[in-house]
């Protein structure tokens, strides 16, 4: 089957390829026949971008094709287990027998980043749990369209539950734009009210080992997530479970097991291998160049 | 349903494709829109939203203070400070210089009474002098002015001490995470080490002979640790340490001769004279690989931006994948459909 | 033997405050009691100074200010000292200065009051103060294509087209030299992205220590010229511009706070051996 997918996207990209080759010369074709009316026609499509485009449709393909497989058997693709979502559960458990809430931080940045709604997709997830088990969710949040996002998410996973009664739209709070001070904010939430569980699930920047270190302090459960490279090493040391760069954006998919989000997981590690092949051709190819036994340049072609 | 559902998939789903295949259309319409005005437009509705926070924020520190629950007095803080910086940024200016044009000399006073006070004071000793209130918009930043002043006194304090708060957590953070549990941690905790104290000016100050002796201490300890002989200890440390000995030797200039000489003829002032400074003449940065800093530049440089471009590739498939679901509208957890 | 055991093992449980104790007094007794330590510059910042040393004379050099007042004791003296070696080489330079911050703002002002102390600066015809604009990586974009369309007026509120330096300037290719003293977003990755790249304007960077991973791959492929990494890199310009600032003042701070968490991980680590080889005996 692995020979027989290969077989396929190789078949894709070749026909991505001749795509925009025609996309990028199409002008050329249309000229020779509108000369005669000494009309001329320029191209639309950004041709110095080509190598760009094939590599976006190439994903496009990918993704659409990995969705329509799991879509058709999603149980047989494997997932392997990540700790920190295993751990979700078990924190929300955990806070219901202690009687206490749910720290819930979806980051410090806006809906125009991807880690952000990464971060309330996960809340609604968190939600749903925290519907199921009557346990409170506190949802501090630093900009008002994430309040309005990240409440929409929490009142459907509510009422998916059955549970609208529990919803109250002041679980999720806006405290501050300003950096360090919603970070304090949220270190005082945390020293005052006391979670037993702590999340943080989003975007971060220099204060996630406040975050942390406040909630070690307190004795809670941890469990970060982040693509913010600079911050994982922070949430590693101080948080119990740590989502690292893609973990955190295949958290949705682990949670809900829905096709279309697994499909995606397997599209990137489907997408990585192809760019572990086309790094080592480069790399072998920009060799061969060197010494002068090839008289082109790969690297040319790419950009 | 459809005002619900179907509608936000669409817009998100139409500017979404409009951004991503926008980039690749020679347009200038197109451009303008994806350089300027998407950013824009998405710029202008949060400065909007920013509303619903602040009132959503208002709402419960006054809850809070009404209910006189816990901690009640830090919301009126919280409300008294709201309403002070609003009222002084949107309705007082804050900032009227006062000029005296002959000597060049201008003060900035917070209230319009004030500067007249002071212009009357100035004209009764004969000082002519005028008033020029700051402009709006300017009068956030006018040096003297009552923003700025806040600005300086009160905002830039309380901040600079969240982020020392982070020097202070580093270290406990560190101390409690930082342990030998298996290889991995333990080559964490080596290139921790070695970057925090490489990094800095203290880091020059170590000569690279002092690694190489405590290596050679490092290995007493594994080879102990594994084989539990006694002699081979001894004989691992005692090698190890005559040969970084004569490694050095060799790279510094002068010699068990000279320092034998200096004793002879000398006396033994002289003789340790020598020996002390062939000792601490012994090259300060040489091996390179032992020496911190060097040693520190390469962490960075090498497995370091390894490893960070190895996790940005991931990441930034990472955020395609995720943002091609929301674009073709596969993924709709974000306006709360499950 | 026993005894010194003891102690050890007492380290490895030691409350949390008492390492803060140590680590403000390692911090602030090298600030009240000042100690000489050599600087070495790396070279990361030898190609930032490199870069401004190469600049044509007469040149129009944009300095942004991207960070607040809780990054300033990293980022400030590398925004000074760039200022300063730029108006110490008194070849023609003028400086204009954009804020991608609100507070960069109240930075640049600080900075210029600072500057002007020591060079008597006339404004408008040295330097200008554009000032924050909102737009994040809009506005690096707008200054990329049409600098006119996003100030108008500079921060004191006069019309750009009333001011000589203004003269001839339209967008980022009038300029030779960009620097971004940067403290996350919007910073270096916007400045790279949407203003170096597509101009080719030559473009260096100042960042705290932690963003340091992050941007180092622009200064590997030669999109950044350079970076000053932290307060030790802001310290190596200073001792590469021969001008000691509160950078070079820090360092020694610094290098004995980062002593004590290293001593203190030893210490940890031998009392966690110990307890361990206690325990597997028991």
């Amino acid at each position: 089957m692995g020979n027989q997918r290969g077989i396929k996207y190789g078949i894709g990209i070749l026909v991505i390829i001749v795509f925009t080759y025609v996309l990028s010369n199409y002008h050329v074709a249309l000229n020779f026949i509108l000369r005669r009316w000494d009309i001329t026609v320029e191209s639309i499509f950004n041709s110095d971008r080509a190598f760009l485009f094939i590599v976006l449709l190439t994903v496009i393909m990918v993704l659409l094709n990995e969705i329509r497989n799991a879509r058709k058997d999603s149980d047989s693709i494997f997932l392997r287990t990540i700790p920190g979502l295993k751990a979700v559960e078990e924190a929300v458990g955990r806070s219901t027998e202690m009687g206490r809430p749910i720290l819930y931080v979806p980051g410090i940045m806006d809906m125009n980043e991807v880690e952000t709604v990464a971060g309330v997709i996960i809340l609604g997830h968190v939600a749903q749990m925290t519907a199921q088990y009557e346990t409170g969710l506190d949802v501090p949040v630093a900009r008002s369209i994430v309040m309005q996002a990240a409440r929409e998410s929490c009142k459907e996973a509510y009422l998916s539950q059955g549970r609208p009664e529990m919803f109250n739209e002041d679980m999720v709070h806006y405290i501050t734009d300003d950096q360090f001070a919603y970070a304090a904010g949220v270190n005082g939430i945390m020293q005052r009210d006391k979670p037993a569980a702590c999340m943080y699930m989003g975007k971060f920047y220099a204060e996630s080992l406040l975050f942390a270190e406040t909630g070690n302090g307190i004795g809670a459960i941890q469990i970060a997530g982040t693509a913010s490279q600079a911050q994982i090493p922070f949430f590693v040391t101080a948080c119990d479970y740590t989502l690292m760069g893609e973990e955190y954006f295949a958290a949705s998919a682990y949670l809900s097991r829905k096709p279309e989000l697994i499909g995606g997981v397997t599209t990137q590690d489907t997408v990585k291998l192809m760019l572990i092949g086309l790094i080592i051709v480069g790399l072998v190819m920009r060799a061969l160049f060197d010494l002068d036994i090839v008289s082109f340049n790969l690297l040319d072609i790419i950009g | 349903m459809i005002w619900k559902r179907y509608i936000p998939i669409a817009i998100v789903g139409f500017f979404g494709s409009l951004t991503l295949f926008g980039w690749f259309i020679e347009s200038e319409g197109i451009k303008a829109f994806i350089d300027d005005d998407a950013t824009q437009w998405y710029d202008i509705i949060a400065s909007f939203a920013i509303f619903l926070g602040a009132l959503n924020l208002l709402k419960l520190q006054f809850l809070k203070v009404l209910k006189q629950q816990s901690g009640w007095q830090y919301s009126v803080v919280a409300i008294v400070s709201f309403f002070a910086v609003f009222v002084i940024g949107f309705f007082m200016r804050g900032a009227f210089v006062v000029d005296i044009p002959n000597a060049d000399v201008q003060s900035t006073y917070f209230t319009q009474g004030a500067a007249e006070e002071a212009v009357n004071q100035l004209k009764d000793s004969g000082v002519t002098a005028s008033i020029t209130p700051a402009q709006w918009g300017a009068h956030i930043q006018t040096e003297g002015g009552l923003f700025k002043w806040m600005f300086d006194n009160i905002f830039t304090p309380l901040s600079a001490t969240m982020f020392a708060l982070l020097a202070f957590y580093v270290a406990s953070a560190s101390y409690r995470a930082f342990r030998a549990r298996n290889f991995e941690a333990t080559l964490l905790l080596l290139a921790g080490i070695i970057i925090m104290i490489g990094r800095v000016p203290l880091g020059s100050l170590i000569p690279s002979w002092i690694i190489m002796y405590l290596l050679v201490l490092v290995l007493g300890i594994v080879v102990n640790t594994y084989f539990k002989s006694r002699e081979l200890v001894f004989i691992v440390v005692a090698l190890g340490l005559l040969g970084v000995t004569a490694l050095f030797l060799y790279l510094d200039s002068t010699t068990v001769v000279d320092i034998f000489n200096a004793f002879i003829t000398g006396g033994v002032i002289s003789g340790f004279e020598v020996l002390g400074s062939w000792f601490t003449g012994w090259p300060i940065n040489q091996p390179s690989i032992f020496y911190l800093p060097a040693l520190q530049e390469w962490i960075y440089t090498v497995p370091n931006l390894a490893g960070a471009r190895a996790i940005m590739i991931g990441i930034g498939l990472g955020i395609i994948v995720t943002s091609l679901r929301y674009i073709f509208g596969l993924e709709k957890s974000y306006i709360g459909d499950q | 033997m026993r005894f010194l055991e003891n102690i050890i093992v007492k380290f490895g449980s030691v409350d949390r405050r008492v390492i803060f104790v140590l680590i403000g007094l390692a911090v602030l007794v090298p600030l009240l009691s000042p100690v000489d330590l050599a600087i070495r510059p790396t070279p990361s910042s030898q190609k930032v100074y490199d870069a401004v040393d190469s600049i044509p004379d007469n040149s129009n050099v944009l300095i942004s200010f991207d960070y607040g007042p809780s990054t300033r004791p990293e980022i400030h003296p590398m925004t000074l000292g760039i200022m300063r070696h730029i108006l110490s080489q008194d070849r023609g330079h003028k400086i204009y200065i954009t804020c991608l911050w609100p507070d960069g703002l109240y930075m640049a002002k600080d900075a210029l009051k600072t500057i002007n102390e020591e060079y008597d600066l006339v404004e408008h015809e040295d330097y200008v103060l554009l000032g924050f604009r909102p737009g994040n990586e809009a506005i690096v974009k707008g200054l990329a294509s049409d600098l006119r369309k996003v100030f108008t007026v500079d921060a004191a509120q006069n019309p750009i087209s009333e001011i000589p330096m203004m003269e001839g300037i339209n967008n980022l290719n009038d300029f030779q030299f960009m620097f971004t003293g940067s403290a996350g977003y919007p910073g270096t990755f916007e400045w790279v992205q949407y203003g170096a790249d597509p101009t080719g304007v030559p473009l260096s960077s100042g960042t705290t220590s932690i963003q340091v991973n992050e941007v180092m791959p622009y200064v590997q492929s030669g999109q950044l010229k350079g970076i000053l990494a932290g307060m030790p890199g802001a310290a190596e310009y200073e001792k590469l511009i021969e001008t000691p600032g509160i950078a070079i003042q820090g360092m020694a701070a610094q290098s004995y706070g980062h002593l004590v968490i290293v001593l203190f991980i030893i210490l940890g680590n031998l009392a966690y051996f110990i307890t361990e080889r206690r325990e597997r005996k028991y």
